[in-house]
């Protein structure tokens, strides 16, 4: 087989009609990630309701990206995939779902698809310190180590 | 060989039969093409009974292609309707019956190689913007070089029998036309594979000759990779760089160069025209200070020449780059001017090619290409400089006008007459890049996005932009087939496409 060249067929949609764009008014929670002097950010908005088990899911969400078209599609990509989801399954979404839901992406843009599920995981961070839920050591992991890319990306 | 109109009217009437508004009755297709009805239908039963179109029966019939445009070549629907022949009959015995039977096969070659879907294609003209990254081959120039790929160029220039020796006094040809354009020796002139090949010999060549004066070598912060790389690798030998500022319109500091060279310095390396934003140095200023100081003294004019002129004496150079794909010419081929006494080692030891200076079979067809490439350039300089500052400066305008919050990087003034580099802030180059490809017009950008590091363009970083505005940059670069109806279609669509991806970014 021959190796792909460019963006698949799905990331250029993603990119050229966005899902779930936009900001949104009284948000639940917001997670935003990545630097502009890296040429990426993230910016997702979650509103977050009680299903009628009594469980945290995420009712609407809609996203801001400024970056390339890989960050604009894993963006919208990513809020397809947790919209109506139970915060807990949210948490269980990893890049490789996200690089599944667009065929494939070119090495050098993996990146983009761990900012988006950086930025949702960041999301629900926020979320649960606002509630004082309990935080599980592998959130908490993946909080600490966004937190310092952004530190380092900051110098 | 006579092709008749049944031919030239079939192929114009089965263009109508592709894509989705195909109009397929007879009639319409008559009515649009100003043939006879009576005429096309004889021709469409020729092309059913080749297979080439079907019939369609119902309200809308007529005809459709049997299959899909790109499997149906010229040469089936000319062979369906007539049978062109150049070819002497059989008991012909003449002189010059090998000739026409070559030329019927060169004439079938040609018909099978076009397909009707590349007709059309050509009707939905893409728009070129990024001609500094590569020219497509001029028509004269690929007529010019194709008789060198025949058996009667086959030779090797080193070979002493006939064919040899036309392949090598072509190439001598074209090394004249070089040192004429220059003002330098023939045998100053050396053919390489490509620009990147030419600075890598300069940098690596001249650095290892001159070891016995010193290991210092002086590069701009503007240079393009090849030159930057070549330079940090030679870091590793062992030799040291020093890496000269630009200020905010990319014009290098002189009298921090002229501070920074000593008496170890062997090589002074800054390019002509940057890739980049377009920023044209005043290389005599630099080569006279250069050969006065005894350095030598290198520029990189890939992107320079053919736009400003060059003498390799006046302007003081020891050492010139010249690239073949960005003045039309064909890709695969460049040149290296050294000046004659230089210390240079060779890359490539071999054969002894090239004054020793670079061994390798030498590339007839291509080096012929390259300088009937640049002949074309130097005729027409003066006046397609004047066509395209006016491009370019009406462009750079009316974007700077129409679209707020947009800056342009580099000089006003010294400027490729085909360069434009504006960042759009907020958004992200590639993005933007990738949004203007829908339309099917192409440019390049100096995002990190489109790199393999995360690091912005070199250069919009050494003229003093921040990261974020070097991500948000898009470079538009004109050339000899642009014209002012496509600079107007840009500016069509740009805003909208802007507009589009700043609602896009979370910062407003």
């Amino acid at each position: 087989m021959t190796t792909p060249v460019g963006y698949s067929p799905k990331v250029l949609e993603h990119f050229h009609n966005p899902h779930n764009f936009g900001s949104m008014d009284n948000p639940t929670s917001l997670g935003q990630v990545g630097n502009p002097a890296c040429g990426d950010v993230m910016k997702l908005y979650l509103k977050i309701d009680k299903n009628k088990k009594g469980q945290d899911f995420i009712s609407d969400v809609k996203f801001e990206t400024m970056g390339c078209a890989a960050a604009i599609a894993t963006s919208s990509v990513v809020t397809d995939l947790s919209k109506n989801k139970t915060l807990e399954s949210a948490l269980k979404l990893d890049n490789k779902d996200v690089i599944d839901a667009l065929s494939y992406l070119p090495d050098i843009k993996i990146h983009c698809s761990l900012l988006a599920i950086d930025a949702l995981n960041e999301a629900i961070y926020n979320y649960y310190q606002q509630i004082n839920h309990p935080i599980s050591e592998s959130l908490q992991k993946k909080h600490a180590r966004i937190t310092v890319c952004q530190t380092r990306l900051n110098h | 060989m006579n092709l008749s109109t049944k031919s030239r009217y079939g192929i114009r009437a089965l263009t109508n039969l592709i894509g989705q508004d195909c109009c397929c009755s007879v009639s319409k297709i008559a009515q649009k093409e100003h043939i006879s009805s009576d005429y096309l239908e004889k021709i469409f039963a020729k092309l059913k009974k080749a297979d080439i179109v079907k019939v369609e029966r119902g309200a809308s019939g007529g005809y459709t292609l049997n299959r899909d445009a790109s499997k149906i070549t010229l040469q089936q629907v000319i062979n369906a309707l007539e049978k062109p022949e150049f070819v002497c009959p059989d008991f012909c015995n003449c002189q010059s019956k090998s000739v026409w039977h070559q030329i019927q096969s060169r004439f079938n070659q040609v018909l099978s190689s076009i397909t009707l879907d590349t007709l059309v294609a050509s009707k939905n003209k893409l728009i070129y913007f990024d001609y500094a990254a590569s020219t497509p081959t001029d028509p004269e120039v690929l007529a010019t070089m194709l008789p060198y790929f025949d058996f009667n160029y086959s030779g090797n220039t080193s070979s002493l029998h006939q064919f040899g020796l036309r392949s090598s006094q072509a190439v001598e040809d074209s090394r004249a036309i070089f040192a004429d354009i220059l003002n330098s020796k023939p045998e100053e002139i050396i053919f390489t594979s490509s620009a990147t090949e030419s600075n890598n010999t300069v940098l690596k060549g001249v650095a290892f000759a001159n070891i016995k004066k010193g290991r210092h070598i002086i590069i701009s912060s503007i240079e393009h990779d090849c030159v930057r790389e070549s330079a940090y690798w030679l870091k590793t030998q062992g030799f040291e760089v020093t890496e000269i500022p630009v200020n905010k319109d990319g014009l290098l500091n002189i009298d921090l160069l002229k501070a920074s060279i000593r008496p170890d310095t062997i090589l002074v390396s800054v390019i002509h025209g940057n890739n980049e934003i377009g920023t044209i140095q005043d290389i005599r200023k630099i080569g006279k200070l250069c050969r006065d100081r005894g350095v030598y003294f290198h520029t990189d004019a890939s992107q320079s020449f053919g736009k400003v002129p060059i003498d390799v004496q006046k302007d003081y150079i020891d050492f010139l780059t010249i690239s073949s794909h960005k003045i039309y010419g064909p890709k695969g081929v460049a040149l290296l001017y050294i000046k004659s006494g230089s210390q240079i080692t060779p890359l490539l030891h071999g054969g002894g090619h090239e004054f020793g200076y670079r061994s390798s079979t030498v590339n007839t067809p291509l080096i012929v290409g390259f300088a009937a490439a640049a002949q074309i350039s130097i005729n027409s300089l003066n006046q397609e400089n004047h066509r395209l500052t006016q491009l370019r400066d009406y462009l750079i305008k009316n974007i700077l006008k129409t679209i707020p919050n947009t800056h342009l990087n580099g000089s006003t003034t010294y400027r490729l007459s085909n360069n434009i580099n504006i960042s759009f802030d907020k958004i992200e180059g590639e993005s933007l890049q990738l949004s203007l490809d829908f339309y099917g017009i192409a440019c390049s950008t100096g995002s990190a996005c489109s790199s393999h590091s995360l690091k912005p363009s070199h250069v919009l970083l050494a003229i003093g932009q921040p990261a974020e505005q070097a991500h948000s940059s898009i470079r538009f670069s004109l050339g000899r087939f642009t014209c002012q109806s496509e600079i107007d279609y840009l500016l069509k669509v740009l805003p909208i496409e802007v507009e589009k991806l700043r609602k896009l970014s979370p910062f407003k």
